[in-house]
């Protein structure tokens, strides 16, 4: 470590006086209705539906377009989170659901415009919803999951009425609509653009927006910054009022540290994806607004591939369970910030309720560990590699050190394997890891939908490969039972499941922590993890 | 004159052709490098909630990755031919318009921190070299050492720290230019020669005050060889018969170090000062990190990192093309350092 002291004394008098002289007053008028946000990711696309789209360019697609509907926000724990349950109107005025349920009817706000000022028609919706089931890009898997598959189900009735069918009464239908993917497009502006080739347009609206949303575009300089201009006309806000901010730039800065450095000099309003400590050490200090929310929709998980032996063996599996350092684990990745999914006590040895993800009755007890991997064969244990990829090594490094160690104990030789995020996911993908670490998200968090995607299926999500037809054919009736009570019956019976044959073993929801200028309100934890720029506000 | 310039011309020409090779093999090498590396970018990049196969095999399709590998080179030879380097699936912009974009923003920083490592290594350099052992000498060589051991992302952290942080000197080390200042008209995208053709001098001063930091924090990693080089190539030029000759005829202490000594030490420096831009410009990766530069290096890291292959081998291409350019350059240097180097 060197000091700086040790530099020329020249250079250093001469940058400080350099600086010294041009230290610029801040523009201040600006800056009050101007929202700074700093990420470590970047904006790629204006249309999240392609393919390697990042999460910010979902976060930019939710400003710039509107969709038919919108999730609600609601209080958890004294901090505003997106409300599964309550879809509220963005683009339609009113929606109602047929009593069988097979049919959904919007009928659009007569005032909605899009910003090149022509109306929001039902045509306009129509041939959006239609390009998200049928061209090539991200929605079309999205929207399969609330049986929205073909064009023949959106039907336009009259100019601000359009009429969806579903072939069976499904609860992810309506929500799914309100997503990132089935954004509303200017249908003409678009199709001006389309080519024979790309007639949705994919091409054009990647580097442009035709959307009614509360934010234009002003500049787009892909992997380094947006700066967004309110759109004035827009009135979907709360109070139908038109979005807080005049202006939003979204900057971004890859390093960590020096996102917390702009956040607390001020210089930037709000910060996402700060490293633990920081975020520790900045609520520490008190000058800033620190919300943290746990992820409610994501899980970080210790994954094992049940095909690969050993791990194909149950008591091999519940071996590791009862093996992992909990406590310190958490303590090391997250600095304790967020939910734990472990160290539950289930009285009557059954889980509470039938919501996923939930806390599993599982702690440090080396003893039973060494009692399953005998029953297991294996009682003098095994060697395997524990992976993890380099974009999560701050949170990832310490829990593979606290991992190896303690399975050591047992006689479980960990080689920690580190690998760059590509070669992680092409493995994972392939199904050859044997056990590693990872972290899922659900957008709509139902139990059933995660067990559906993430336990069932020769596909990649299904990381731990658990092919169990019991578990799959319960999660498949779930999805479709319109039943609360059974509904929860049926979750019940999956998160025994997951307990007893422990696929996977859950640690924790990781907290999402937003820090702030102490003048900014109304941030929101939303379903695709980043901000909603609407619905922030300066006081 | 003119024959020299001429010959230099020639050598020059001969040069940037006997380099189309050794440029055609680093293309062939760099694609064939980044099929073997393990990880497979549709993967990756399909990695948004519910994407399947279908999409795996989409941006495979998109990345020309469905097809064998013989195939897909003939395909990018011919690309390159027309120009075309590519897609980046990380910006989703073409590989050629991202680097044109970036180029400036790293050559800008590179210049400056070669010109401030040059105009702090050379004094040193002198300076150790007319007194070795001493006080003075071991200090220079500390300093280098230190400056050489110390990781370019460390110093810029530091420098941020202490510049930014505590003393609120510097402005908020993100990108090339504060967010809220216009941009002028591009010309030559070195900001700092845009903004003063623009006559925008308050903007001129927003992009110095940018680059300060992150061009001191390279600089420090540099000075150490440029010193180096310059003492010792001082050393055996001050013990040379010419300089004792000059000595002995009563020159000027000036005259004798600056026209004798120095001129004809400073070809080793600029040899190496070549390299070392070279080097620079795609080692400051992490600087270009630390500060949000938007530069080529970390573009490419980026790319690497997500196995993203049109810009990586965009990259190399670019930098093994700028190597044969700086070679040239310190060629030309060279024959106008020493008129006797370009007579063949």
């Amino acid at each position: 470590m060197r000091f700086v002291s040790f530099r020329p004394a020249t250079s250093i008098l001469a940058t400080a006086a350099l600086l010294l002289i041009t230290t610029a007053p801040s523009q201040a008028q600006t800056r009050a209705e101007t929202l700074r946000y700093v990420t470590g990711a970047s904006v790629n696309t204006l249309d999240p539906n392609i393919p390697g789209s990042t999460r910010e360019s979902f976060a930019l697609s939710m400003s710039t377009y509107d969709r038919l509907v919108a999730f609600g926000r609601k209080q958890l724990n004294g901090k505003w989170v997106f409300d599964l349950d309550t879809i509220t109107g963005e683009l339609a005025e009113s929606y109602e659901v047929s009593p069988d349920g097979l049919k959904l009817t919007f009928r659009l706000r007569k005032d909605a415009k899009f910003q090149d000022g022509s109306p929001v028609t039902a045509e306009d919706v129509k041939w959006s919803l239609d390009r998200c089931v049928t061209a090539p890009i991200l929605g079309k898997a999205q929207l399969l999951t609330g049986s929205l598959t073909s064009a023949d189900q959106f039907k336009v009735i009259d100019p601000l009425t359009i009429e969806v069918t579903l072939p069976k009464p499904d609860k992810l239908a309506l929500p799914n609509l309100a997503t990132v993917y089935p954004m509303i497009i200017n249908s003409k502006v678009a199709k001006e653009h389309a080519t024979a080739d790309d007639p949705w347009a994919t091409a054009w609206l990647k580097e442009h927006t035709a959307g009614s949303g509360a934010y234009v575009v002003e500049t787009f300089k892909p992997g380094e910054q947006v700066i967004l201009k309110r759109d004035e006309a827009w009135n979907r806000g709360s109070a139908n009022k038109p979005a807080f901010f005049k202006r939003v730039i979204v900057q971004s800065v890859p390093e960590p540290a020096t996102r917390a450095n702009l956040v607390e000099r001020g210089d930037a309003d709000l910060v996402l994806d700060l490293q633990a400590s920081d975020v520790q050490s900045l609520e520490g200090k008190g000058k800033l607004k620190v919300i943290s929310t746990p992820q409610y929709n994501a899980i970080t998980f210790v994954s094992m591939n049940n095909q690969i032996p050993p791990f194909d063996n149950v008591n091999v599996r519940r071996a590791i369970a009862y093996a992992l350092p909990y406590d310190d684990m958490f303590k090391a990745a997250l600095f304790g910030r967020g939910s734990p999914l472990f160290g539950a006590n289930w009285a009557d040895g059954k889980p509470a309720n039938g919501i996923y993800p939930f806390q599993q009755p599982v702690k440090l007890d080396l003893d039973k560990a060494r009692e399953y991997l005998k029953a297991a064969g294996l009682p003098e244990g095994f060697s395997t590699t524990f992976s993890f990829n380099v974009g999560q090594a701050s949170t990832a490094e310490p829990m593979a050190a606290l991992v190896k160690e303690s399975l050591g104990k047992i006689g479980i030789k960990v080689d920690i394997q580190k690998l760059p995020d590509a070669q992680m996911s092409t493995q994972i993908n392939e199904k050859k890891l044997p056990f590693y670490t990872e972290g899922i998200v659900a957008w709509l968090p139902s139990t059933d939908y995660f067990y559906r995607n993430f336990y069932t299926g020769n596909q990649r999500w299904n990381y731990s490969s658990i092919n169990n037809p019991d578990l799959a054919a319960i999660a498949q009736e779930a999805r479709f039972e319109p039943d609360k009570s059974k509904y929860e019956e049926a979750g019940r019976k999956l998160n025994a499941m997951h307990y007893d044959l422990m696929p996977q073993i859950m640690l924790w929801q990781p907290n999402q922590d937003a820090v702030m200028a102490p003048s900014v309100e109304g941030y929101t934890y939303e379903f695709h993890r980043q901000v909603d720029y609407r619905d922030v506000s300066r006081k | 004159m003119t024959t020299g310039l001429g010959a230099t011309m020639v050598r020059a020409g001969r040069r940037l052709l006997s380099s189309l090779p050794a440029l055609f093999g680093v293309l062939v090498f760099t694609f064939l490098l980044m099929r073997v590396l393990p990880g497979d970018p549709a993967v990756f990049f399909a990695s948004g909630p519910n994407a399947g196969k279908e999409e795996i095999e989409l941006i495979r399709k998109q990345m020309g990755l469905d097809k064998s590998v013989p195939e897909q080179l003939v395909f990018y030879l011919s690309d390159i031919g027309h120009g075309n380097l590519g897609r980046s699936m990380m910006t989703g912009q073409p590989v050629l318009k991202d680097l044109r974009e970036r180029l400036p923003a790293s050559l800008e920083l590179t210049f400056t921190a070669l010109l401030i490592a040059l105009i702090a290594a050379v004094p040193l350099g002198v300076i150790a070299a007319l007194r070795p052992g001493s006080v003075v000498d071991h200090g220079v060589r500390l300093f280098c050492a230190l400056g050489v051991c110390v990781p370019t992302f460390v110093s810029g952290l530091l420098l941020i720290y202490v510049f930014y942080y505590l003393l609120g000197l510097a402005p908020d080390p993100t990108g090339r230019i504060d967010v809220f200042t216009s941009l002028p008209p591009q010309r030559t995208g070195f900001l700092s020669i845009d903004f003063l053709l623009a006559g925008d001098f308050e903007g001129w001063w927003a992009a110095c005050k940018q680059l300060i930091l992150p061009a001191v924090s390279m600089a420090l990693f540099v000075i150490a060889p440029l010193a180096r080089i310059t003492r010792a190539s001082m050393l055996v030029s001050l013990g040379s018969d010419f300089v004792r000759t000059a000595r002995s005829v009563g020159l000027s202490w000036r005259k004798v170090v600056v026209t004798y000594a120095l001129r004809n030490a400073i070809l080793p420096v600029i040899t190496i000062a070549g390299i070392v831009f070279s080097t620079m410009l795609g080692a400051n990766v992490l600087v270009e990190k630390v500060f949000s530069w938007p530069g080529v290096a970390s573009y490419a890291l980026d790319a690497l990192l997500s196995s993203d292959y049109a810009p990586v081998q965009g990259f190399v291409l670019l930098m093994a093309s700028l190597f044969v350019l700086v070679n040239l350059v310190v060629d030309i240097c060279y024959g106008i350092a020493d008129p006797r180097v370009s007579i063949e």
